[in-house]
């Protein structure tokens, strides 16, 4: 490879798009880390290997693509470009659909998606729910690019937004579209990243001194990877969004902060930055211009708090990620101390469309008015990784406003099985319960604030109805004792203090008074806490008590738990469902259930240790929760 | 170099007007007004780390109402404060009720708690309560301590959330820690206690605190001061530049366009490499030692190794202006090589730049100097002399005899030219100057010149009081000074300490609490050492008691000096360049300074050609010192001709017969 100029970009994703024209149908094989998991590297390898025997090499390409978002049914072929969704592909389907779908032109029905809800089936990806209401703008190659070839990226517009910003070099003017555009930092905050751009450079003007790029990929909230996910499908769009950062800053130098439990989307990164010096993106005279700016990876070793802007800095200058006061902020005094933009993936991923598309694009999409406020609304779309108690397991990308209704019924296939749902759980640990009958709103930045919890980093998890929302919010208070970094007294003792009040409630020791002491503390704590990780950290016991209270007075004043999760307060009973079938005695690991065959059984309370094992056993639904 | 900055700003603290320094941190101003605020975190020389948040108080800025912790909030507008609201005042004891429960027995907890109206042990109370009087609360104190004082990180946080705890690494006993003390020192519970004075002083309190006051100073001071932490003396560079002191050329120019190429600020930016604990004494909260790392050589014995080298100091960097090379790869590869050799890297650079003027000025030349272009700013060719020097052959050996054998036959070789080579040759009793310009501070001539060994400042460097901080203005300071300073010199040498953390960082209010002249001593920093000396040993110092001491062993080194044939009258003055312009070039190069010394002293000058008016100052300057020479001796107890007295040497009680014996013909 070597190192091209401006001009060449189009001459490369011409060539590129001639070379894929010249196949008859690309099988994109998603290997996101969720389909790797499941055997996608294998299934395209094997692919490929038959493509080969069969000597139809030549029309057909096996291409291994990052995640398609679905992951509830990997691993994914999707056929283009015609666009057949295979799901839960074995590597012994591969014969078939090359023989039936490839050769003969016969879709192979059995491995397309069936709609759980209605059981239609849905041949065309476009038309599966799950992806017909999505909106792609950061995830917009997710599925049609092999993210190791930066090839596939410039020939689907890749490096435009770079060359569109070094041909018309009017770095303040980036600056304006960014802010016009209304985008919201996409990493929890919130805070509009023109904004940020805007007094990064003034300090740097300011006090003469160099400013850097940083990305944040140090996502830590349990079960979010919208950021593992773009890294790993499309890493280019994140480097081409710190590039023009940078054009527009003035800075040479970048960082990406990414937890190193992420191998594949390191790899990915890495190979992307390789090719990307390779053709002279990065490094010394950026596409021969004078513009001169190079990224370097460093590992975080997984701390949650390192996503907190102030303690990632600290970490990358090597010392202990713990935040400090935010009274002089990144934008002044950041990374070695000096003038630092730090923006998330997800926001860095849409700047490269920004830029080609325009403010007035992107400002269009979402809801309120940016026009002449940044905070006036919530531009653009919002990637979300949707789990839980959901049908669609997956990575969504949609236009702010959607409502949490949408989402979770129409894309996400609402709550598997019978159960009714019950909340869903938005903004990682540090975001709220919203209950059911708030379904409707819609999902952006202030409303979800609103509600009392936030846009986070887009974590939603759904629960069903046999979840205890005072053990949920036992299990993120818990979470976050765990992950908080002990530097400042309320965030360390204050939430230990929480989390021992919920675990009494959940032992069915409540005390009258503990809702009251657990609003107290949550106070004191949000509003005395060093960072925003204390600053947030009450919200999930906030919020269930705000739309659960009945809840948590049930289980301090009844000793109830109604979902039957605090074991302390149930009991199982053996009801006249039973058929004396003997499973469940059999099966009880302390062998305290008596009874003869066929003769109803009984459980004996003083021995039991609530394991549940025999409810999941009973075949007739005779063992009941109390 | 960090400035504070020192704009004003009026805000209102409940109800109350204070004016504060913008940026300046809120608490230590709320302190220092006499309104009390609760912390467990915060200690006056350490970085407010803002962790223990009882220091909350309300702000209303443009409007807007907020909590923030005053010990690590700058105050940067005309903000309203509120240290004791309703908000304020539960969150407070809701904190200090945390603290309670945790650390019931704690002596400041407890006084905290009752400040903020926490009463209640044990609503807080779980298995994490520690009843130790004695706990570790977390504050944090040590681990500051450990980095700020001394520049290390041996003890630090470990753990996360509750299980955050005091450790070294890997929960071990660091080998690198050099008990210091410091950690203990400023823990407020005992946590952390001394268990062995391994050295058993006397008074190791006593030792404790007058060490803890200098690594605060270092800590706090330093980066607006001198930075010898980060540069070492280094940052002179440019503070001589700028004053026109900068040996150029065989200090002939006292300043130069190229010197930014040589100064800290480069030596910083592109040639230190180890920016941490590289004292010269481990345990020093100065560190004012730099290294330069993976350093290619160009020529020499090791040429294309990668070195570390030691350095460079200021004398490196002013040797090279010296010698006119403002190049800094030159600077350190003759650093390493003089380093490396065991050659004096000052010695060398002052005899090479005579050795440079004397080859400008035809005094010597090609055939000379085996075919080497000696000229100033010869960088290849100089390392090329060093080398010879080292090797014993060639030109480096001739001037490696030094500029008083150079000098002395370069006269004789051009006895035309004589008077200009002993006036450019810059040594005093064999010793070659070190590199500061004294031409234009009396006190320095007399100070390089006077000293027993020879030009060197260990025993007075006067230059700073004199030119920059303007200290020692009248001819009786002068005097003083030269009798008090040389005495306080050798003292240091005699006990082993070293000099630099005496006067490269002073206390912050030394100028306004002294008079110039004390103020030039540090009589706080002058304490510490008599403090220190006391602790170890258990004997008290003053300075007569000090003074007294010294003086034996100055004049005991005077008259051995005498013996050797050296250390009399003459041997004390300087040749010309120390005093004054030698050359036209270098009068008119400070012209406006001459003529005006000249009309302020009356004489007419008007009509006078520069030559003319050079022999006016030449012959005023050295009556100058002449008078200075003798104020001195005078001051010190010797007769005129620079002869201690023998009633001084019974004074002192050092009228040995030997002594007298040597001294007693030269009355």
């Amino acid at each position: 490879m070597a190192k091209i100029k401006r001009e060449d970009l189009a001459r490369i994703a011409a060539q590129e798009n001639e070379n894929q024209s010249k196949y008859k149908k690309m099988l994109m094989v998603c290997t996101g880390t969720g389909c790797v998991s499941t055997g996608g590297f294998d299934l395209k390898n094997k692919l490929s290997e038959i493509l080969k025997e069969k000597g139809i090499d030549n029309d057909f390409i096996a291409v291994a693509t990052g995640c398609n978002g679905f992951c509830a049914v990997g691993p994914i072929i999707v056929v283009q470009p015609e666009g057949t969704f295979y799901q839960k592909v074995n590597p012994k389907d591969l014969e078939e659909i090359v023989e039936s779908h490839l050769l003969n032109g016969k879709t192979v029905e059995r491995l397309l998606h069936k709609n759980p809800v209605d059981g239609a089936i849905n041949e065309k990806m476009d038309n599966i729910p799950f992806f017909s209401k999505q909106q792609l703008i950061a995830l917009r190659n997710k599925g049609l690019i092999d993210p190791e070839n930066i090839d596939h990226y410039i020939a689907r517009n890749g490096y435009e937004g770079l060359k569109k910003v070094l041909d018309e070099n009017q770095p303040d003017s980036i600056i304006k579209e960014v802010v016009d555009s209304g985008i919201r930092g996409r990493g929890g905050g919130g805070f509009p990243a023109g904004v940020k751009w805007q007094s990064g450079k003034k300090a740097a003007i300011d006090k003469n001194e160099e400013i850097f790029v940083v990305c944040n990929a140090d996502e830590g909230d349990p079960g979010a990877f919208m950021d593992r996910s773009i890294i790993e499908t499309d890493p280019h769009t994140v480097i081409e969004g710190m590039l023009i950062a940078a054009f527009a800053l003035g800075s040479k130098e970048g960082y990406i902060y990414i937890r190193a439990e992420y191998p594949l989307a390191m790899d990915r990164l890495q190979i992307a930055l390789k090719q990307a010096r390779a053709y002279g993106l990065l490094g010394d005279n950026i596409l021969g211009t004078d513009f001169c700016f190079d990224i370097h990876i460093h590992r975080g070793a997984g701390a949650f708090v390192c996503g907190e802007s102030t303690a990632l800095m600290r970490s990358m200058q090597g010392h202990v990620g713990e935040p400090r006061a935010k009274y002089i902020r990144s934008v002044e005094q950041g990374f070695r101390d000096k003038p630092t933009v730090l923006n998330n993936v997800e926001t860095y991923a849409n700047i490269p469309e920004i830029i080609r598309k325009g403010a007035a694009w992107f400002a269009s999409i979402g809801t309120g008015n940016v026009k002449d406020n940044p905070w006036g609304g919530s531009s653009g779309t919002k990637v979300f990784s949707l789990v839980g108690d959901i049908t669609n397991t997956g990575l969504v990308e949609v236009p702010m406003g959607i409502t949490l209704r949408e989402i979770i019924e129409d894309i996400g296939g609402g709550v598997p099985g019978k159960k009714r749902f019950k909340a869903v759980q938005t903004g990682g640990p540090s975001g709220g319960c919203i209950p059911a009958e708030k379904l409707d709103m819609p999902v952006d930045f202030d409303s979800l604030t609103e509600a009392g919890s936030m846009m986070g980093s887009g974590g939603m998890i759904v629960m069903d109805e046999k979840t205890c929302m005072v053990d949920v919010a036992r299990y993120f208070t818990n979470f976050l004792v765990d992950e908080s970094c002990g530097k400042c007294t309320p965030c360390r003792e204050g939430l230990f203090a929480m989390r021992s009040i919920l675990d009494r409630i959940c032992a069915g020791d409540g005390k009258k008074d503990d809702i009251e002491e657990l609003e107290r503390l949550s106070e004191t704590v949000i509003k005395t806490s060093l960072c925003q990780l204390g600053g947030s950290a009450p919200n999930p016991v906030l919020s269930t008590i705000r739309y659960f209270r009945n809840e948590y007075e049930e289980h301090i004043n009844d000793k109830k738990c109604r979902a039957g999760v605090c074991k302390p307060l149930i009991q199982y009973h053996i009801n006249d469902n039973c058929t004396g079938c003997r499973v469940c005695a059999k099966n009880c690991p302390v062998d305290c259930i008596s009874g003869e065959a066929k003769k109803l059984h009984v459980i004996h309370q003083d021995k039991c240790i609530k394991c549940g094992i025999c409810e999941e056993s009973c075949k007739f639904d005779a063992v009941t929760i109390e | 170099m960090a400035k504070k900055k020192t704009n004003k700003i009026n805000i209102l603290v409940d109800g109350k007007p204070i004016t504060i320094v913008e940026d300046n941190f809120l608490l230590p101003d709320l302190l220092k007004n006499n309104i009390a605020i609760p912390t467990l975190c915060h200690h006056k020389d350490l970085t407010p780390n803002g962790s223990c948040r009882l220091c909350i108080v309300e702000i209303e800025e443009r409007g807007r109402k907020r909590l923030v912790t005053s010990c690590n909030f700058p105050v940067r507008s005309e903000i309203k404060v509120e240290t004791n609201s309703e908000v304020v005042k539960k969150y407070r004891q809701n904190l200090a009720e945390m603290y309670l429960g945790r650390w019931p027995n704690v002596e400041i907890i407890q006084k905290v708690a009752r400040e903020c109206g926490a009463t209640d042990k044990d609503k807080y109370k779980s298995y994490l309560t520690e009843d130790s009087a004695h706990a570790c609360i977390l504050c944090g104190h040590c681990t500051r301590a450990c980095n700020e004082f001394i520049q290390e990180d041996i003890i630090d946080f470990a753990g996360r959330g509750i299980k955050r705890h005091i450790a070294m690494p890997f929960e071990n006993v660091d080998p690198h820690c050099v008990g210091c003390t410091s950690c203990a020192y400023v823990c407020p519970t005992g946590a952390i206690q001394v268990s062995d004075n391994r050295n058993h002083p006397v008074n190791a309190k006593l030792i404790q605190e007058h060490g803890m006051k200098v690594n605060a100073e270092m800590a706090t001071l330093d980066p607006y001061q001198c930075r010898m932490r980060e540069v070492g003396t280094a940052n002179i560079v440019e503070v001589m530049n700028n004053y026109d002191l900068l040996p150029v050329k065989n200090f002939k120019y006292g300043t130069h366009e190229d010197t930014w190429r040589i100064d800290s600020n480069m030596m910083k930016k592109s040639y230190f490499t180890q920016g941490h604990p590289d004292q010269c004494w481990h345990g020093c909260s100065m560190a004012c030692a730099k290294a330069v790392e993976d350093f290619e050589l160009r020529t020499g014995p090791y040429k294309g190794h990668k070195v570390i080298v030691d350095g460079p100091e200021y004398e490196t960097a002013a040797g090279s202006s010296n010698m006119g090379c403002f190049d800094m790869d030159f600077c350190v590869e003759y650093n390493f090589y003089c380093d490396t050799y065991g050659i004096d890297t000052i010695s060398f650079a002052t005899c090479m730049a005579f050795v440079m003027e004397c080859f400008e000025n035809g005094i010597i030349d090609k055939k000379d100097t085996d075919g080497l272009e000696l000229n100033f700013g010869a960088t290849t060719d100089t390392l090329e002399i060093l080398h010879q020097m080292a090797r014993g052959k060639g030109f480096g050996v001739e001037v490696g005899q030094g500029i008083k054998y150079l000098k002395n036959k370069w006269a004789e070789k051009h006895p035309e030219k004589a008077d200009f080579v002993r006036d450019i040759g810059m040594e005093v009793k064999g010793l070659e100057f070190s590199e500061y310009v004294s031409k234009e501070s009396l006190a320095q001539q007399a100070g390089y010149s006077l000293a027993l060994k020879g030009p060197q400042h260990d025993e007075a460097w006067l230059i700073f009081m004199d030119m920059v901080n303007n200290q020692i203005p009248s001819f009786e300071d002068k005097a003083e000074a030269l009798y008090y300073f040389p005495l306080f010199r050798t003292w240091f040498g005699l006990y082993g300490l070293c000099k630099i953390v005496w006067n490269d960082v002073v206390p912050a209010d030394n100028a306004q609490k002294h008079p110039p002249q004390i103020a030039a001593k540090i009589p706080e920093h002058v304490e510490n050492y008599w403090k220190f000396v006391e602790g170890m040993t258990g004997r008290k110092v003053d300075e007569k008691i000090m003074l007294d001491e010294s003086a034996k062993v100055h004049n005991l080194q005077k008259i051995m000096g005498l013996m050797l044939g050296k250390n009399s009258f003459e041997d004390d003055i300087p040749p010309y360049r120390a005093v004054g312009p030698v050359t036209e070039e270098e009068y008119e190069s400070r012209q406006e300074r001459y003529d005006g010394q000249l009309k302020e002293l009356g004489f007419d000058i008007d009509d006078k050609t520069t030559p003319e008016k050079m022999a006016i100052l030449r012959k005023y300057r050295y009556e100058q010192y002449d008078k200075v020479q003798k104020a001195a001796y005078k001051r010190r107890g010797w007769n005129e001709k620079g002869i201690p007295k023998i009633e001084r040497l019974k004074e002192l009680g050092i009228d040995l017969p030997e002594l007298v014996e040597i001294i007693e013909p030269l009355q």
